[in-house]
């Protein structure tokens, strides 16, 4: 990742190749060697948005599956759901979720990275052991597992709250209902989220601690530099590059969340739903689908999502440029 | 990039087989046996389903010898996304099965074959139940044919009963008074109230002559905002809210996340499923089965409750290249011997009239199939309760203290739109 950063600073004019000889024979190698990948891609990629984007101004059931040409209902879709007040709920919920989980998971997996570069041998292979296994552990699964911990019946949480002395977490946790409020539900879904998400952040952050030389901490603590100094101005720096990837990844993947809050909240709980849900309950619901409604909320959030991304990309080059 | 290459290209050919796919089936016609036939089971299937199956298609195969039956488990969270694949490919079944209140948005939606005439020409025909078969048709054409209903009723301990000398609750009244005693004596929960249950909210309102809706010169009316729906309601959310009998922490669940589990393990008194959780409950413990049994679900003045008849029908699929051939398979399934076998198998109440289970335990489940009655029968009702969950989520929102009156209201406004497509 700290490779691709520099090219866009690059200065514009030169080349890594002869400039003469690529005017006259344009070389085909490279663009030979992605097409495969573009064209991949944009089947299994690009198809189905164009297709997403078609569908979201018709309406488009089981019948129009079968092949019956699809009705344009012009901009129903999206008039329909911007006038629901539900719709702002899910976006709010959406966006809350994004701002809280992206900025723990930065954080916490930044400290991990940050502990991995100061452990020994065997204490680094331990803690990145347990941290890959957060890593690998499919979503599915680890929604399961979050469901059961912090079930009532046998579950592991409230279990351990209930043993707590009442002073310290207040008593009634025995039967404790984590799923029956969006604020509680979210606590817990944010908690299975992070703990999947941080591993990434702390791996990425290890490669790029790896790659800063030694003499600039040193120099640092020559000079009576504490830890919160040295990090905030030499490693955050240094690391931009990587931390930009990071957030924007990191927004990305905490905006779609879908499966953890499925297995969760179920479609039974609609005063928890996030956006990626209630398109999915519009879309599959039930036996009636309404995959022009789905695609409209769908196109929705990709539309917020690329504009905070777009947005986010520019103010970091900006700040990069000015420096 | 040699294996770059080969993704795309394997890609390409998969893409390339699926979009043909629903064309290259032979064309030869009904008369001869087809080479397979392929039929669609809801749920995950167990080994005693697939020896059950197994023997279904040797009788099968008596008649058309040369076919092969190719049976496919469908899981029933995965069922609505299944057939819209199945739609959209055309790579649907031959035989499938239907869950009953799936089978009016089938029918509308044009997925299954008219087998008015084929039904006709089958003498068991007049075995099966005709409120059951009356959600099968429409415009006066057969559609599909019921196999199996589900009917619920409240799971006790007849130990806890007699200790406490609590008489079977013949009213809702009764019912909290028996929720109570357990309540304060074994320290469980007295009932299961879960929200997302609406088969059981349903046994309440119409056991207290109220409706969710019903069809005022061919468009349905939502009668959800009426006195009678609104006490029944009322009165299910008390159980949590009010009478303290029931717990919060199945709100936002359904009878499976937790009253099925907590039951068997004796820390719940009551609650409401079907027979064929019978054989789920004796998986999660053995240890007090001999003591479970089932009551009726009362109605508020006393009597049984009409209960919401589940359950699962067969239909030929309407891309079906050997409707015959299917429709001889759904003779063979549902013949008075192999609805015997499946029924204690599965724990649910066959269609036939003439089939009983074997188990005594269930047999309080025939009496209940005898008060049967159907939600609202149209195409919308899938929305309204899949898609939509509107009851589930009402009644979640008045558990936990909005007003029973406003949220009815804005369900009866979802149920006069949602319930005419």
């Amino acid at each position: 990742m700290l490779d691709t950063a520099p090219a866009v600073r690059r200065p514009p004019g030169r080349r890594p190749s002869g400039p003469g000889r690529s005017r006259r024979r344009p070389r085909m190698g490279p663009y030979l060697l992605i097409a495969p990948t573009v064209i991949v891609i944009a089947l299994l990629m690009f198809w189905p948005m164009i297709q997403i984007g078609i569908m979201s101004f018709q309406k488009v059931g089981n019948r129009q599956l079968r092949g019956e040409p699809a009705e344009q209902v012009g901009s129903e879709n999206f008039d329909t759901i911007l006038n629901d007040p539900f719709f702002w709920q899910t976006l709010r919920h959406t966006v809350l979720f994004a701002v809280v989980a992206v900025t723990l998971t930065l954080a916490i997996g930044t400290l991990i990275g940050l502990l991995l570069n100061k452990l020994g041998g065997k204490m680094a292979g331990f803690v990145s052991g347990g941290v890959m296994v957060a890593w690998a552990t499919p979503p599915v699964t680890a929604a399961i597992i979050f469901t059961w911990l912090f079930g009532t019946t046998g579950g592991l949480v409230n279990w351990s709250l209930d043993l707590l002395p009442d002073w310290l977490v207040g008593g009634g946790w025995d039967d404790y209902n984590w799923f029956a409020k969006p604020l509680s539900t979210y606590t817990v879904l944010t908690v299975c989220v992070v703990w999947q998400a941080c591993p990434f952040v702390a791996v990425s952050v290890l490669a790029g601690l790896k790659s800063v030389p030694g003499e600039l901490y040193e120099a640092a603590r020559v000079d009576g530099s504490g830890p919160w100094r040295t990090f905030w101005r030499i490693t955050f720096p240094i690391l931009k590059p990587i931390f930009l990837v990071l957030v924007v990844m990191s927004i990305i993947w905490d905006f779609k969340v879908f499966t953890q809050l499925f297995i969760m909240t179920g479609l039974a709980n609609r005063d928890s739903f996030n956006l990626s849900l209630y398109a999915y309950s519009e879309a599959f619901g039930s036996l009636n689908p309404k995959l022009g409604m789905g695609s409209a909320i769908a196109l929705v959030l990709t539309l917020i999502l690329l504009i905070v991304t777009a947005l986010y990309v520019r103010v970091m080059v900006r700040q990069g440029e000015t420096r | 990039m040699k294996y770059t290459k080969i993704a795309a290209v394997s890609a390409a050919i998969a893409l390339a087989a699926t979009a043909c796919g629903g064309d290259d089936k032979d064309d030869a016609g009904s008369t001869k046996d087809p080479a397979t036939l392929k039929v669609w089971m809801m749920g995950e299937g167990t080994p005693e389903q697939t020896k059950f199956l197994d023997g279904v298609e040797t009788e099968f195969k008596q008649k058309h010898s040369g076919t092969d039956v190719q049976i496919k488990y469908v899981p029933w969270p995965q069922v609505a996304t299944t057939f819209q694949k199945a739609a959209a490919g055309g790579e649907g079944p031959d035989v499938t099965e239907v869950g009953n209140s799936d089978v009016q948005s089938h029918i509308e939606q044009g997925s299954l074959a008219d087998i008015t005439d084929e039904f006709k020409g089958w003498a068991d025909g007049k075995t099966l139940n005709k409120t059951a078969l009356e959600n099968d048709g429409a415009n006066g054409k057969t559609y599909a044919v019921p196999w199996y209903g589900g009917v619920r009723g409240i799971w006790y301990r007849t130990d806890w009963f007699q200790e406490l000398n609590i008489q079977q609750p013949k009213s809702w009244a009764d019912l909290v008074a028996a929720a109570k005693k357990i309540q304060d004596a074994k320290k469980v929960p007295g009932i299961g109230a879960p929200t997302d249950q609406t088969n059981a909210l349903l046994s309440f309102i119409w056991g207290n002559g109220g409706e969710v809706a019903t069809k005022d010169g061919g468009k349905w009316a939502g009668k959800l905002d009426q006195p009678q729906a609104v006490e029944a309601v009322n009165f299910y959310a008390g159980l949590v809210t009010k009478e303290k009998v029931a717990p919060e922490k199945y709100i936002g669940k359904n009878e499976l996340e937790g009253p099925q589990r907590d039951f068997p393990l004796g820390k719940l008194g009551m609650y409401i499923d079907g027979s064929w959780a019978l054989k789920e409950m004796k998986k999660i413990s053995e240890k007090n089965a001999d003591k479970w049994a089932a009551f009726p679900i009362p109605s508020k003045a006393g009597g049984n409750a009409p209960v919401m008849a589940g359950g699962s029908d067969v239909a030929v699929w309407k891309d079906s290249k050997a409707k015959a051939a299917a429709f001889d398979y759904i003779t063979v399934l549902n013949n008075a011997k192999n609805a015997k076998s499946w029924a204690d198998i599965s724990g649910f109440s066959s269609m036939r009239s003439d089939v009983t289970f074997s188990d005594p335990k269930l047999a309080v489940f025939t009496e209940i199939a005898g008060n049967t009655k159907f939600p609202p029968l149209s195409a919308g009702w899938a929305e309204f309760e899949q898609a939509k969950k509107v009851l589930p989520n009402s009644l979640k929102a008045i558990m936990q203290g909005k007003a029973a009156d406003s949220e009815l209201k804005k369900a009866n406004e979802q149920a006069n739109t949602l319930l005419n497509p």
